[in-house]
């Protein structure tokens, strides 16, 4: 019994050793997740493009960057182009990687959004004379932000447990932590247990607000 | 509104205000538009009417090129273009900014109070300060008597309501000609019946106006001149008198029966 009990009872103290690395951890997410909603915005003006051009090149970046395990993606970015091009701190590696993939994914949750506006918001912005920057920015633009909210912040949630993988580059971020705990605990599941529960609570609020938008959304949208 | 007044309204320009010439639209093998030629005369309140898949809509859509006629000529006001050569976006702004749009669907923006779905376009399309847009959008809710909305949401609104403000938010930008494409045509005849109230006070203000439109009662009474189409071409057009009691063709007829029928 006490062979499991023990470790049991070290979570607590797991668990606040690992809150040293719940900024690094916060610190990447959110970085990652701004570099990848303002880069995701000319990726999917470039994705919605009239011209052949610029589509392909967007659908081509969104489909490589979604094709790449994110640990591969971050050791090209560290180890390639950081080692022989320019030198990268382990979390910029991390918040440009991360960023990259966020990206692509966050211009297609925009694009999602762009489909779910009804074609006569654009008839009528175009008809009242509305320039093509004008319409977008307030009409259109403010409508896919809303509807798109629910999902940002679902991959709010999945890029905070992603970007885990920071720490195979030396990311001292909660899961750095918790592997050096557990080696120094020499085995034992209870630093992943206290992991667990730190992602947990990192993640409710922003599940919380995704769910409230939700409802807010609903309720704009029906009578 | 007295008969008598209209014809003296519709022939006080010589110059008409719209002016479509041989247009031609296609989509693929479809030929939408058959080489139709239309002018309409300042203070003139023109109504298309016919069969749906006629090519009304897409005849309306054209004048101010939401539709792109594959050619023809086309003036609004001062703007005169030969779509021989794809038109320029400022060539576009330019045109769209003399006409006035209302759809079916309303189409205001849900995310905007209906102030400000009428002062934004205002402030964007003319420069107007946001107080110069404000006041008139004020004036134009007291128009279509819906000043008391000027701070609700349009998903707040009844379906009529909301074509109203439409209508007011068209209104704003001072346009030359107003295009109402079946404004009716979404809302139950109740809350029709304050849409066409609101159309038929901009008519006798003497807004040139052309309407696609269902409602032959209100073509009959309102409008100066009926259009009646039918696959892609004019087939029939003049008076209501003339047009709707008494069609010329036997296409016309049927189609006129049928509404008639109906009621």
């Amino acid at each position: 019994m006490t062979e499991i009990l023990t470790p049991l009872m070290n979570i607590g103290q797991y668990f606040i050793a690992l809150l040293k690395g719940v900024p690094i951890s916060l610190a990447v997410t959110v970085s990652a997740f701004l570099v990848g909603a303002i880069l995701g915005i000319p990726l999917v003006l470039m994705r919605r493009s009239q011209y052949w051009l610029p589509r392909t090149l967007a659908r081509v970046y969104i489909d490589v960057i979604r094709g790449i395990p994110p640990v591969v993606w971050l050791f090209i970015i560290f180890f390639g182009v950081g080692s022989s091009i320019i030198a990268f701190t382990p979390t910029q590696a991390a918040i440009l990687g991360m960023g990259m993939i966020s990206a692509g994914y966050l211009a297609e949750i925009y694009r999602g959004g762009f489909l779910a506006i009804p074609p006569g918001q654009t008839l009528a912005s175009v008809a009242l004379g509305l320039t093509r920057i004008d319409s977008l920015r307030f009409v259109l633009a403010p409508q896919v932000l809303r509807v798109s909210l629910p999902a940002m912040a679902t991959y709010f949630i999945s890029l905070l447990k992603d970007t885990t993988v920071a720490s195979t580059i030396g990311v001292r971020d909660v899961m750095m932590l918790v592997t050096q705990q557990a080696q120094a605990a020499g085995g034992g599941f209870g630093p992943f247990i206290a992991a667990a529960v730190i992602y947990i609570l990192l993640s409710i609020p922003v599940a919380a607000f995704a769910r409230v938008m939700d409802a807010k959304l609903r309720q704009r949208v029906s009578r | 509104m007295n008969a008598d007044q209209k014809p003296a309204r519709a022939s006080a320009a010589a110059e008409p205000i719209v002016s479509l010439k041989n247009i031609d639209i296609r989509y693929g093998n479809f030929h939408a538009i058959k080489n139709v030629s239309l002018d309409v005369y300042r203070g003139e309140v023109v109504a298309m009417v016919g069969p749906s898949g006629a090519g009304k809509s897409t005849l309306l859509r054209a004048i101010n090129m939401l539709e792109t006629p594959v050619s023809g000529t086309l003036k609004v006001g001062n703007f005169s273009f030969t779509l021989d050569h794809e038109l320029s976006q400022k060539e576009l702004l330019l045109l769209r900014r003399s006409t006035g749009m209302v759809f079916q669907q309303f189409n205001l923006f849900p995310h905007m109070t209906v102030e400000k779905n009428i002062s934004l376009p205002q402030m964007r399309v003319l420069g107007r300060s946001k107080e110069e847009a404000d006041k008139v959008t004020a004036r134009l809710l007291e128009r279509v008597q819906l000043a008391d909305k000027a701070k609700s949401y349009p998903a707040r609104l009844s379906g009529g309501q909301q074509q109203r403000i439409a209508i007011a938010r068209a209104l704003a930008l001072d346009p030359q000609v107003m295009l109402f494409d079946e404004p009716t045509s979404a809302l139950d005849p109740e809350l029709g019946l304050e849409v066409l109230a609101v159309m038929r006070e901009l008519a006798n203000d003497g807004m040139t106006m052309i309407v696609v439109t269902h409602e032959i009662a209100f073509a009959a009474e309102v409008a100066d001149r009926v259009i009646v189409m039918a696959d892609g071409e004019i087939i029939e057009q003049g008076t209501p008198e003339e047009v709707i009691r008494n069609p010329r063709l036997p296409r016309t007829q049927k189609f006129f029966r049928a509404i008639l029928d109906r009621h």
